[in-house]
C-alpha cells in the first residue's frame, strides 16, 4: 500500500556468471547457425551468396531494431523521469549495449558492398546508372554510393553505440557513488540524445531498408521501422527478464506489475506500428501514383499478398485483440506466448519489407540486357520462395545479439542506488 | 526507505504520522481554493473586462458569418486556384489546439504523469471550445450550412447517400466523434466536482443553484462501489481517447495527403500533424493557464513544475515537427519528383516565403529556448514564446494549404491569395467565441479537478498502515 | 416540524419524528482509517454497506471486497458493434444502395472504409462507457436517504464515511455501532427515512414540467408526420431561398418594358446570318426533305464511300452507343445500368424489323432518320447542337449498315465466300 518500497535484503541482484553463460550460448548459436547459413547460402541456386546477404540484411535489421527500441526506452525513461523501468533498466541497458556488436556484425553486408558486390542493393549495380531506364534516380546515386553509404553506416554505429554506452556507464557509476546528481545529468543528456537518436534511426531505416527499392520513397518509413522495432524490443525485454528470473535472480523485485507495463508498451507499439503502416499504405494506395504504388503492387498481388495478410493479421489484428486484456499481460504463459509471437512476426514484417525486392527484372534495350532492379516485371513471377537460409541467418544473428547482451550483464542487475528505485519497486498498475 | 519522489512533483514530504484532522484540513483547503472562484459574489474586474473584449470579437465573427451566409463564399478571398485558404487553415489550427486537451486528460493520465491533474479540466474545456470553433469553418465553407445534415446518412427522396470514399466525409465522422467523446469525458470528470459544488451551495442556502448543480451532478455521493466503476470508466475513456486523438488529426491530414498535390501528398503527414497539434495545443493551454493562475490565485495548484513539464513537451513536439520538415525536404529531393521538389523550393523562396520563414522561426527556432531552465521557469517569457508558437502553427497550416494550391501543376492557374475582411473577421470571431466560452467556464464550473487533485496529494495516503 | 405551517389544513396528520431506520453512518478521519474500518466491516460479514469519500481511496476495493466491474466487457461489445455497424453502413450506402463511380475508385474496398469504421468503433465504445457507468452505478438518482444527514454533505469535501444499511441481515443497531466505533469512528449517526409519505412522491410541478416538455418536443414530429401523409398544392416552404428566386427573366414571361409585353424578342426585320450555311438553302442536306417529303437516298454532295462509313461509325460510337449500344439494338450502358438498378429505360432497337413499319426505324426514310438525329424523338434529345450536318448523314449511313448487317441472310455474302460460313 505504500508509495515506495526498499529492496529486499535477500534479493539476488548480482549477475555473476549469468552474462558469461549467455555470451557462451550466443556464441554457440551464432557459430552454428551462421556456419550452416554460409554453407546453405553457398549452395543456394541463386548463387553469389545473394540469398544469404538478403537474409543477412533482414536479420541485422531485426537485432538492430530490438536494440533501438531498448535504447529509446532508456532515453525516454530519463527524459520523463519514469518510474517503473528503474528496476529492470539494467536489462534494457544490456540489450541496448549490444549496439557495437550489432554494428560490427552489420559489416557482414557492408563490406561486400564496399568491395563491389552489386546484387544486394540495386543502386550499387552498374545498370542503375543507365539514364535510359533510371532517369528518376540518377540524382541520388551520389547519396546512395557504396563508400558514402559505408561512411554513414560507421557514423550511425558510432553515434548509437556512444548513446547506449553513455547511459549505461553513468548508470553503473551511480551504483558505486550513489550520487543522485547522476540521474539529473542523465535527464539533461536525454533531451539532445533523443534528437540524435531520432535522426539516426530515421536515416538507418532510409538507408538500409528503404534504399532496397531505390526509386520508391516514403517519408514515414523511419517512423514505421522504429514502431515495428519497439514491438519486438518490448517482447524481447519481457522474455529476457523472465529468463533472468528463472535463474533465481530478481525474483522479489520484478513482479507482474512490471510485466504489465512491458505488455502495455508492446500493445501500444503494436497499435502504433499498425497506425504508421496504415498511414503509409493508405496514402500511397489512395494517391495512386505509380512511383509510390509500385511498393504495394508487388505486395498486394501475386504470392506476396498472402505474406501481407499474414503480417496484418499476425503482427496486428490477433495480438491486438488479446493484448487489450490486462490478463494477457500479467499471466506469465500468456505473456510469453505473445512475446514470442510478436518476435516472430516482427521478423516476418522485416522479411515482408525486404524480400519482395529480391527478384530483379530485366529488359532488352538496344540489344543489351539491362537489369531493371527490384519491383519490376510481372507480379506473377515474384515468388515468396522461403529458404532455409532465411531462418538460419536470422537465428544466427540472434546469437550475435545474445553475445552483445551477455557481455553487458555484469555486476548489479538492479541500479541499487537510483533514487527512483523505491517507486519502481512499489509500482502498481490501476 | 527512499524519500525521494519523482515525476515533476517537488519532493513531497511523505510522512507516516498525521495529526487528527490534519489531512481533512488539507482536503478542505483544496476545495476552498477552487470553489471560491465561482462562489465570489462579484466576478473579478479583469474577468469582466476580458469577457467584454471577447464578446466584442465574437460579435465581429457573428457579423462576418451573417454577411457570408446571406451573400456567399465569394466574400472570402478564396479563388478557383486557392480554393482552401484561411477557412481550412483555421479549422486545422483549432482542431490541433483541441488535441492538447485530450492529450493531457488521456495520454498523460495513462502514463501516470500526476502533474496533469491541475490542468486537465481546463485543458479538456479548451478542447471542447476549440473543436466548436474548428467545426464552424468547414460547416460555413460548405456554402449552404443549413444543408449540412445531408452529410448524415438518412433515407431520402433523392435516393442519395453520403460518399464514404471521400476524406472529407471521414473528417465529419472523426470530428463529430471527437466532439462527442470530449464532451462525455469532460462531463464524466466533472460529476464528482459538481457534487461538491452542489453540497456547498446547499450548505450556504443557495437552493436554486444547488438544485441545478444537483441535477447535473446526477446525485453523485462518492460511494466506493461507484468510484470503482467510475475509475474504470475514466481509465477506459482515456484509453479510447488516445487512439481517437491520433486518428482525428490523422484524418485531418488525410484531407491533404490523399490528394496528389505536391506538398500535400506525403506519408509522414499523419504523425506529423498529430505532433504539430499537440505542440500548438500545449502553447494554447499555457496561453490560457498562465494568466488564469495569476488572476485566480491558483499558483500553488498549477505549480511552476507543471509549466516546466509543458515547456518540455513543447520542446519535444516542436523538435518532432522540425524533424518532419527536414524529412519532407530530404524526401522531396530523394524522390526525384520534379513537382515535389518545386513545391518545397517554392515554399521557401516563392511568393509566400514570408509565411514559410515565419513558420520555421516560430516552430523550430523559438522552442529551442525551452532548453534553458531559466526560460522555462519565467512565466512571462513562457507566455510570450507560447504566443509565438500559436502564430507559428497557424502559419504552418497556411503554408501547407495556400502555397501548394497557389503553385500547383498548371502555371496558367497560378495565383496569389489575399484574405478579405470577412476572412479576418471570422477568424477573430472564433477567437472571441473561444475566450467567451472559456471565461464563462472559468467562472461557473470547477476549473480544477478537485477530486483528482485530492487523490494525488500525499494526504490521500494518510493513516495507512505499511 | 414543517406541519405547523399548514394552519388551514383541517386533518393534520401527526407524523412521527422519524421514519424507518435506513442505516447508520460512521465518520472517519483519514483515508487509511476508512480502509481499515471497511476491512473490519467486511470481515464481520456485512454485505449491504458502502464507503463514501471525496476521492477514490486507494486500496478500498480490496478492503471492501469489490468485484471487478463488468464494464470493460460491455464496452468491448459496444466497440465491436461500432466496427460492424460502421462498415455495414458504408457498404450499404456506397456499395449497395448508391454505387457511384467516383474517379474510378472501387465502390467497396476495405482501406477506404477503415477510417470511418475506426471512428464508429470509438464512438460506440465511448457511448457504452459513458452510459454504462451510470447504468451500473444506478445514477442519476438525485436523492438518497443518506442525504438527510447534514454531515453527509461533507463527503464531497473532506469527510470519509461508512454507511451500513439496516436491510443487511447482520444489522443490529447496537452491535453495528459498536463495530464502527471500535474501528475508530469519530462520530456515528443514525439515518432515518422521511416520516412524511407525501415526500415519497415526485412533486407535481416536476411532473407537469416533464409532461409538458415531452408534449412540446413531439410537435415538430407531428408536423412532419402530417406533411408526409397529406397532399398540398402550395409551393414549397423556402426557409433558405438558396438561388430559387433570381432577379431575371425566363423565357415566355411577361414584362412591361416592351409594348407587346413579351419578354422573348424575335429576330429583327432584315436580320442576316453571318454564316452562309445557316441559310440552309439546300433542303435535302440540312433537313432531309425534298419538297416536303423525306428523302430516301443521300444528299448529292456526299460521297458514299468507306471514309464516310468510318466517320459514321466513329460518331455513332461516341454519341449514340450510350443508349443504343454498339450494335444498335438498344442495350447501351445507360439502359443496362438502369435495368440493374431495377428500373426501365426503353431504347428503340434500330435494327428491329419485326415491328409494324410505322414503328420500325428500319423502314424510315433516310431523311426522317436524319431529322430524328437532329431534333430528337420522345425522350431522345436532338443532337443538332453537337453533331454537324455532314456527320449526322454519316451516322445515318452507318445505321443503315448496322440494319443491313443485323438482318443479313446468307445471300448477302459474296458467293465465293458462302461456303466457309456455312
Amino acid at each position: 500500500m505504500s508509495l515506495t518500497k526498499t529492496l529486499h535484503p535477500d534479493e539476488k541482484i548480482k549477475a555473476g556468471k549469468l552474462g558469461k553463460s549467455l555470451t557462451k550460448v550466443g556464441l554457440g548459436i551464432a557459430f552454428v547457425f551462421l556456419g550452416i547459413s554460409l554453407v546453405l547460402g553457398a549452395m543456394h541456386p541463386d548463387g553469389h551468396m545473394r540469398r544469404f546477404l538478403y537474409a543477412y540484411v533482414i536479420g541485422w535489421s531485426y537485432i538492430f531494431s530490438i536494440a533501438i527500441g531498448m535504447l529509446w526506452l532508456i532515453i525516454l525513461h530519463h527524459l520523463v523521469r519514469g518510474r517503473w523501468v528503474t528496476v529492470v533498466r539494467r536489462i534494457a541497458e544490456a540489450m541496448a549495449g549490444a549496439m557495437p556488436i550489432i554494428f560490427i556484425a552489420g559489416l557482414g553486408f557492408i563490406l561486400p558492398l564496399v568491395f563491389g558486390y552489386k546484387d544486394l542493393y540495386y543502386w550499387a549495380h552498374p545498370d542503375a546508372h543507365d539514364p535510359a531506364i533510371n532517369h528518376t534516380m540518377l540524382h541520388k546515386l551520389g547519396w546512395l554510393e557504396p563508400n558514402f553509404f559505408a561512411i554513414r553506416y560507421v557514423f550511425y554505429g558510432v553515434a548509437l553505440s556512444f548513446l547506449a554506452h553513455y547511459f549505461r556507464k553513468k548508470s553503473i557509476e551511480q551504483d558505486t557513488t550513489g550520487d543522485p546528481k547522476i540521474s539529473e545529468t542523465l535527464r539533461i543528456a536525454s533531451g539532445p540524445a533523443m534528437v540524435l537518436f531520432a535522426l539516426v534511426t530515421c536515416f538507418v531505416a532510409f538507408d538500409v531498408l528503404m534504399s532496397m527499392s531505390p526509386k520508391w520513397y516514403s517519408t514515414i518509413y523511419g517512423v514505421a521501422f522504429w514502431g515495428s522495432g519497439c514491438v519486438g524490443a518490448f517482447a524481447a525485454f519481457a522474455l529476457l527478464t523472465l529468463a533472468i528470473q528463472r535463474t533465481g535472480r530478481l525474483t522479489r523485485s520484478v513482479n507482474p506489475e512490471h510485466y504489465h507495463d512491458m505488455g502495455k508498451w508492446m500493445f501500444s507499439f503494436t497499435f502504433f506500428w499498425a497506425y504508421t503502416a496504415f498511414s503509409q499504405f493508405m496514402l500511397q494506395w489512395y494517391g495512386n501514383m505509380p512511383e509510390e504504388t509500385v511498393f504495394y503492387k508487388y505486395r498486394m498481388f501475386g504470392e506476396w499478398q498472402w505474406v501481407s495478410i499474414a503480417v496484418l493479421v499476425g503482427f496486428f489484428a490477433f495480438p491486438f485483440v488479446f493484448l487489450m486484456s490486462r490478463w494477457t499481460k500479467r499471466i506469465v504463459p500468456a505473456l510469453v506466448f505473445f512475446s514470442v509471437w510478436q518476435l516472430v512476426f516482427h521478423w516476418l514484417d522485416l522479411y515482408w519489407n525486404v524480400m519482395p525486392n529480391y527478384d530483379w527484372g530485366t529488359q532488352f534495350h538496344e540489344d543489351t540486357k539491362l537489369v531493371l532492379g527490384p519491383l519490376t516485371g510481372n507480379t506473377a513471377f515474384h515468388h515468396v520462395a522461403f529458404s532455409a537460409v532465411d531462418i538460419t541467418v536470422w537465428i544466427g544473428l540472434i546469437g550475435v545479439f545474445l553475445i552483445g547482451v551477455g557481455r553487458n550483464l555484469t555486476g548489479n542487475l538492479i541500479p541499487v542506488k537510483d533514487p527512483t528505485l523505491g517507486l519502481s519497486l512499489a509500482h502498481e498498475n490501476q | 526507505m527512499s524519500t525521494e519522489t519523482t515525476a515533476g512533483e517537488p519532493a513531497a514530504e511523505h510522512h507516516d504520522e498525521w495529526k487528527p484532522g490534519e489531512a481533512r484540513a488539507a482536503f478542505r483547503q483544496v476545495t476552498k481554493d477552487v470553489a471560491w472562484v465561482s462562489e465570489a459574489p462579484k466576478p473579478h474586474k479583469l474577468w469582466v473586462a476580458l469577457l467584454g473584449i471577447a464578446l466584442i470579437l465574437f460579435a465581429i465573427g457573428v457579423y462576418s458569418i451573417y454577411v457570408l451566409v446571406t451573400t456567399g463564399i465569394g466574400v472570402w478571398g478564396n479563388s478557383n486556384t486557392v480554393c482552401w485558404a484561411w477557412d481550412i487553415t483555421n479549422f486545422v489550427w483549432w482542431i490541433g489546439i483541441g488535441h492538447a486537451g485530450t492529450l493531457i486528460s488521456a495520454v498523460l493520465f495513462l502514463t501516470r504523469q500526476q502533474w496533469r491533474t491541475s490542468i486537465a479540466r481546463s485543458a479538456e474545456a479548451m478542447t471542447i471550445f476549440a473543436v466548436m470553433c474548428a467545426g464552424l469553418f468547414p460547416l460555413l465553407h460548405t456554402g449552404r450550412p443549413w444543408l449540412a445534415w445531408w452529410m448524415i446518412p438518412h433515407p431520402n427522396d433523392m435516393g442519395m447517400w453520403p460518399q464514404f470514399r471521400s476524406p472529407l466525409m471521414w473528417d465529419v465522422f472523426a470530428v463529430s466523434t471527437y466532439m462527442t467523446t470530449s464532451i462525455l469525458f469532460w462531463f464524466l470528470g466533472l460529476v464528482p466536482d459538481l457534487a461538491t459544488y452542489r453540497d456547498r451551495c446547499l450548505a450556504r442556502g443557495q437552493t436554486v443553484r444547488g438544485i441545478i448543480y444537483g441535477i447535473v451532478s446526477l446525485g453523485w455521493r462518492g460511494s466506493a462501489r461507484q468510484w470503482h466503476r467510475y475509475e474504470r470508466a475514466y481509465l477506459i475513456l482515456a484509453g479510447l481517447s488516445t487512439p481517437l486523438v491520433f486518428s482525428v488529426h490523422s484524418v485531418v491530414s488525410f484531407d491533404f495527403a490523399t490528394s496528389q498535390l505536391p506538398g500535400w501528398h506525403t506519408t509522414i503527414f499523419p504523425p506529423y500533424f498529430v505532433a504539430g497539434a499537440i505542440f500548438s495545443g500545449f502553447a494554447m493551454v499555457l496561453t490560457l493557464m498562465l494568466p488564469a493562475r495569476h488572476l485566480f490565485n491558483l499558483k500553488h495548484i498549477v505549480k511552476e513544475s507543471h509549466i516546466e513539464a509543458m515547456c518540455k513537451i513543447m520542446l519535444a513536439t516542436g523538435s518532432m515537427v522540425g524533424l518532419a520538415y527536414a524529412t519532407e525536404f530530404f524526401i522531396a529531393w530523394y524522390s526525384g519528383n520534379m513537382y515535389e521538389k518545386f513545391a518545397f523550393i517554392n515554399r521557401a523562396f516563392g511568393p509566400f516565403w514570408w509565411s514559410y520563414f515565419a513558420m520555421i522561426f516560430c516552430n523550430v527556432v523559438i522552442p529551442q529556448a525551452f532548453w534553458i531552465k531559466r526560460v522555462r521557469t519565467t512565466p512571462i517569457l513562457v507566455f510570450v514564446l507560447c504566443i509565438f508558437i500559436n502564430i507559428g502553427m497557424w502559419f504552418e497550416r497556411f503554408v501547407i494549404i495556400a502555397t501548394s494550391l497557389a503553385r500547383s501543376f498548371l502555371p496558367a492557374q497560378w495565383s496569389y491569395y489575399h484574405p478579405t475582411r470577412y476572412d479576418i473577421g471570422l477568424f477573430v470571431g472564433t477567437i472571441g467565441l473561444f475566450f467567451t466560452l472559456f471565461l464563462l467556464f472559468f467562472r461557473y464550473v470547477p476549473v480544477i479537478a478537485i477530486s483528482e487533485v485530492k487523490g494525488v496529494m500525499p494526504e490521500a495516503h494518510a493513516g495507512k498502515k505499511h | 416540524m414543517s406541519t405547523t405551517e399548514h394552519h388551514d389544513d383541517p386533518v393534520e396528520p401527526v407524523l412521527p419524528e422519524h421514519g424507518d431506520l435506513y442505516g447508520v453512518l460512521a465518520e472517519y478521519d483519514t483515508p487509511g482509517e476508512l480502509v481499515e474500518a471497511a476491512r473490519k466491516v467486511r470481515d464481520a460479514g456485512y454485505t449491504e454497506f458502502d464507503c463514501y469519500s471525496p476521492f477514490p481511496v486507494h486500496g478500498i476495493d480490496e478492503a471492501m471486497g469489490i468485484k471487478r466491474t463488468i464494464l470493460p466487457l460491455l464496452i468491448f461489445g459496444g466497440g465491436f458493434a461500432g466496427t460492424v455497424g460502421g462498415l455495414f453502413l458504408e457498404w450499404y450506402c456506397n456499395a449497395y444502395r448508391w454505387g457511384w463511380n467516383i474517379s474510378g475508385k472501387p465502390t467497396w474496398s476495405i482501406p477506404a472504409n477503415i477510417p470511418i469504421g475506426f471512428e464508429t468503433t470509438i464512438l460506440l465504445s465511448v457511448l457504452t462507457t459513458f452510459f454504462g457507468v451510470w447504468m451500473l452505478n444506478k445514477l442519476p438518482q438525485v436523492w438518497h436517504p443518506f442525504f438527510r444527514s447534514d454531515k453527509f454533505a461533507k463527503v464531497t469535501d473532506d469527510s470519509f464515511f461508512i454507511g451500513i444499511e439496516a436491510k443487511d441481515r447482520r444489522f443490529d443497531v447496537e452491535a453495528t455501532e459498536k463495530l464502527l466505533k471500535d474501528a475508530g469512528a469519530l462520530e456515528i449517526e443514525k439515518v432515518y427515512l422521511d416520516p412524511d409519505p407525501a415526500k415519497k412522491k415526485l412533486p407535481k410541478w416536476i411532473m407537469a414540467f416533464i409532461v409538458s416538455s415531452t408534449a412540446f418536443a413531439l410537435v415538430p414530429l407531428v408536423i412532419a408526420a402530417k406533411a408526409r401523409n397529406s397532399k398540398s398544392s402550395e409551393p414549397h416552404i423556402h426557409i433558405f431561398p438558396d438561388m430559387d428566386f433570381q432577379p431575371k427573366y425566363k423565357s415566355d414571361q411577361a414584362m412591361d418594358l416592351f409594348s407587346d409585353e413579351r419578354e422573348n424578342r424575335g429576330e429583327l426585320d432584315g436580320t442576316v446570318s453571318r454564316d452562309p450555311a445557316s441559310l440552309k438553302a439546300d433542303e435535302a442536306f440540312y433537313y432531309g426533305l425534298d419538297n416536303g417529303a423525306w428523302i430516301t437516298g443521300f444528299p448529292k454532295q456526299l460521297d458514299i464511300d468507306q471514309r464516310l462509313m468510318d466517320r459514321g461509325k466513329s460518331r455513332f460510337n461516341i454519341y449514340c452507343t450510350p443508349c443504343h449500344g454498339y450494335d444498335g439494338q438498344g442495350m447501351g450502358a445507360v439502359p443496362t445500368r438502369v435495368a440493374r438498378g431495377g428500373g426501365t429505360w426503353s431504347v428503340r432497337d434500330l435494327t428491329d424489323n419485326s415491328k409494324p413499319p410505322s414503328h420500325a426505324v428500319i423502314t424510315m426514310p433516310n431523311g426522317q432518320l436524319f431529322n430524328t438525329i437532329s431534333n430528337g424523338y420522345a425522350t431522345m434529345m436532338g443532337y443538332a447542337g453537337q453533331i454537324p450536318h455532314r456527320d449526322r448523314w454519316a451516322i445515318v449511313l452507318y445505321v443503315r449498315a448496322l440494319e443491313r448487317a443485323h438482318n443479313a441472310s446468307i445471300d448477302d455474302v459474296p458467293a465465293d465466300q458462302q461456303k466457309g460460313i456455312r
